[in-house]
């Protein structure tokens, strides 16, 4: 009975049953995805996109990231490598492009965080007062403070726990729920006339047309996407995760099931219940805060707050899709030799990435600021374009990882039926929809004349997306200067890729990468 | 199959309640099982080069306190479990399957509402355990 330091008890890594139940999965799956701000910071842009379409866009967008998530599922299977789309890119196309899909990662992960941040700050205080929220300075200490916290969170490796977790999930999706159906239920009928500052909204009876495409340009619908997306982040996750799960024959199915109806009821009925209640125009006339405005008018003062409320644990919760991500890849790119080794340096006693971790939160507060002032001084909303230029991330990195799974098991893609669709269809649908996305997005985003406003003549959204992906070609060249080895690695012949359905898929160690040997 | 488990975490943490499990199990005449439970992620892949720099210092952290037991109590058997998974199911499947016959496990301080809140592995344990729970305050040398 006597296990040794050198026995086998490691060997059996990754084949190790977990412990996580059918509700914990869900709960993981749902609360990662931090719905109630995701609706928050993305309802009022994809409304302004395609108006009282909201619907058809938010349950359109999550075709293609469905489709990706059985690209990370089977290269998971294979490589289940913190770095994700990074160790993937380098296995099925080589160390650059892994390279560049690790830094579309880490670009999406640090252009959420000012958005985070500055939701957070402004329902804080929209939770005390509705005047001080306009309080730039006020609302920025707090997005400040609450990036500082989160980093700190994650950091010390602090989880909530499981029962913590259900309860906060659990009112975020009543609360919403309830807002939806008040708001719908109000709509119907004669609906509500309300005056903001001389414009008169008016409710618009909701209809089945909202989730039909029907009459919707391909630009306002790729608009859409590349911010609906967004509200599907995370998701994957919970596909992720199933390896761990007890029973996981039955229990990772299920749960993905449930969390996946959850999350497109949640987010159909809401998108219904906003652009219902008072018309699209107001829901994009106010998408800084439109679950707030559109809360005042539907719900009692306390579900206001609990909104509120719900909002901000969300916005908490998706630090966790967030911050994790980021410098578990940053940890992984170091630890692989591809970038400056520190990042791979563990907290011996918390045993989370810290430098990383330090490093991306101190990223993190800066890029914050530097919006927060672009913002302020001129006429741009770099928030608005900030969730646009995480979509633009998000297709790319999504993108390539779809197309990363249908290259690395080409071998295997003709085998069976399941094989073809499971990792070759699925994947190329998802990874051709994200980069389309992607292309027609930079291609709009060109012209001047793109919301949500320009920065020296051009759009917004291309400079932030782009030029932050693009500047990840100049810091690649100076790691191939610095790094050769781990740019010497070739991708993964074909023949040796091990069929992702069978018994053992795990790949060999990736290129320079060993065992510790012990 | 007895014995008393002990649950080890990051470098310094769980040596105190190590050496008091030490005591009792060498009174006992029982095996001291260390128990490393490590979970790389909660979220998404958990392989790769986190995961083994985790093993890594747990091994180190492992061998560390081993050694101090081993030459201050020679008759105590000391085994070791290294297991994938959330600390606090690792101690409370380890001791289950051992049939053991208590869990030793460090306290570092955090006040109730704390622990309820965001989760401790000595709070959940003390709640979730069927057999009997040896709380330590953590040694102030070794909280690093």
């Amino acid at each position: 009975m006597t296990t040794t330091l050198d026995s086998s008890s490691m060997a059996d890594k990754g084949l190790k049953g977990g412990s996580l139940g059918l509700v914990a999965v869900i709960v993981i799956g749902v609360a990662s995805t931090a719905p109630g701000y995701s609706l928050a910071a993305s309802i009022g842009l994809v409304t302004g996109e395609v108006g009282a379409k909201a619907p058809f866009v938010m349950l359109f967008a999550f075709v293609p990231m469905a489709c990706i998530a059985a690209s990370f599922y089977y290269l998971n299977k294979a490589d289940p490598d913190c770095g994700t789309n990074f160790t993937w890119g380098v296995r099925a196309f080589g160390p650059k492009a892994g390279w560049i899909a690790g830094w579309g990662c880490i670009v999406a992960d640090l252009v959420i965080m000012p958005n985070l941040a500055g939701i957070s700050g402004q329902y804080v205080v929209l939770l005390f007062s509705e005047s001080a929220a306009n309080n730039i300075w006020l609302t920025t200490t707090i997005g400040i403070a609450f990036i500082t916290t989160m980093t700190w969170i994650c950091w010390k490796g602090i989880e909530l726990s499981a029962r913590s977790q259900v309860l906060l999930l659990g009112t975020e999706l009543a609360v919403l729920g309830a807002f939806a159906v008040i708001a719908i239920a109000k709509s119907t009928g004669g609906g509500i006339t309300r005056v903001v500052d001389g414009t008169t909204y008016q409710s618009v009876s909701p209809k089945l047309s909202w989730i039909s495409p029907s009459g919707l340009s391909t630009s306002a619908i790729t608009a859409g996407l590349v911010l609906a997306v967004f509200i599907y982040w995370g998701w994957d996750t919970c596909v992720s995760v199933n390896e761990e799960a007890k029973d996981s024959s039955r229990t990772p199915g299920l749960a993905a099931v449930f969390s996946t109806v959850v999350l497109l009821l949640i987010y159909l009925i809401t998108a219904y219940g906003s652009v219902a209640l008072l018309g699209p125009q107001f829901v994009s006339d106010n998408s800084d805060d439109a679950m707030y405005a559109l809360g005042k008018v539907a719900l009692p003062t306390i579900m206001v707050k609990l909104l509120l409320i719900a909002v901000l644990t969300s916005a908490a919760a998706s630090c966790q899709t967030t911050i994790l991500p980021a410098t578990r890849t940053m940890l992984s790119m170091g630890s692989h030799g591809a970038a400056p080794p520190k990042l791979a340096r563990i907290d011996r006693r918390r045993l989370t990435p810290d430098f990383s971790t330090f490093l991306f939160g101190g990223i993190s507060i800066v890029w914050y600021v530097l919006l927060v002032v672009i913002s302020h001084n001129t006429s741009t909303d770099a928030y608005s374009a900030s969730i646009a230029a995480v979509g633009l991330a998000i297709a790319v990195y999504y993108g390539l990882s779809g197309v990363s799974c249908i290259v690395f098991f080409r071998r295997h893609l003709l085998k069976s039926v399941r094989h073809f669709v499971m990792i070759g269809v699925l994947p190329a649908i998802g990874g051709v929809v994200l980069l389309y996305v992607f292309g027609k997005t930079v291609w709009d985003a060109a012209g001047a004349d793109y919301a949500p406003g320009t920065v020296f003549g051009v759009g917004t959204v291309l400079v932030f997306g782009t030029l932050l992906l693009a500047l990840g070609i100049p810091l690649m060249l100076v790691c191939a200067r610095k790094y050769p080895a781990f740019f010497r690695i070739r991708p993964e012949p074909a023949d040796v890729v091990k069929d992702p359905t069978g018994a053992d898929t795990l790949a060999e160690p990736l290129g320079t990468y060993r065992k510790v040997a012990r | 199959m007895a014995g008393i488990v002990v649950g080890i975490g990051g470098s310094g943490s769980g040596y105190e309640a190590a050496r008091t499990g030490a005591r009792v199990a060498d009174l006992m005449k029982v095996p001291l099982v260390l128990v490393f439970g490590y979970e790389a992620s909660a979220m998404g892949p958990r392989g790769g080069p986190l995961e083994d720099q985790i093993e890594a210092v747990g091994d180190e952290a492992i061998a560390e306190i081993r050694a101090e037991l081993a030459a201050a109590r020679p008759a105590l058997t000391i085994e070791v479990e290294m297991v994938r998974q959330r600390p606090v199911d690792a101690l409370l499947d380890v001791a289950t399957a051992r049939n053991a016959d208590a869990i030793a496990v460090g306290h570092g301080g955090s006040g109730p509402f704390r622990a309820a809140l965001l989760g401790s592995v000595t709070y959940e344990i003390v709640h979730r355990a069927t057999l009997p729970v040896l709380v330590v305050p953590n040694d102030a040398d070794d909280e690093a």
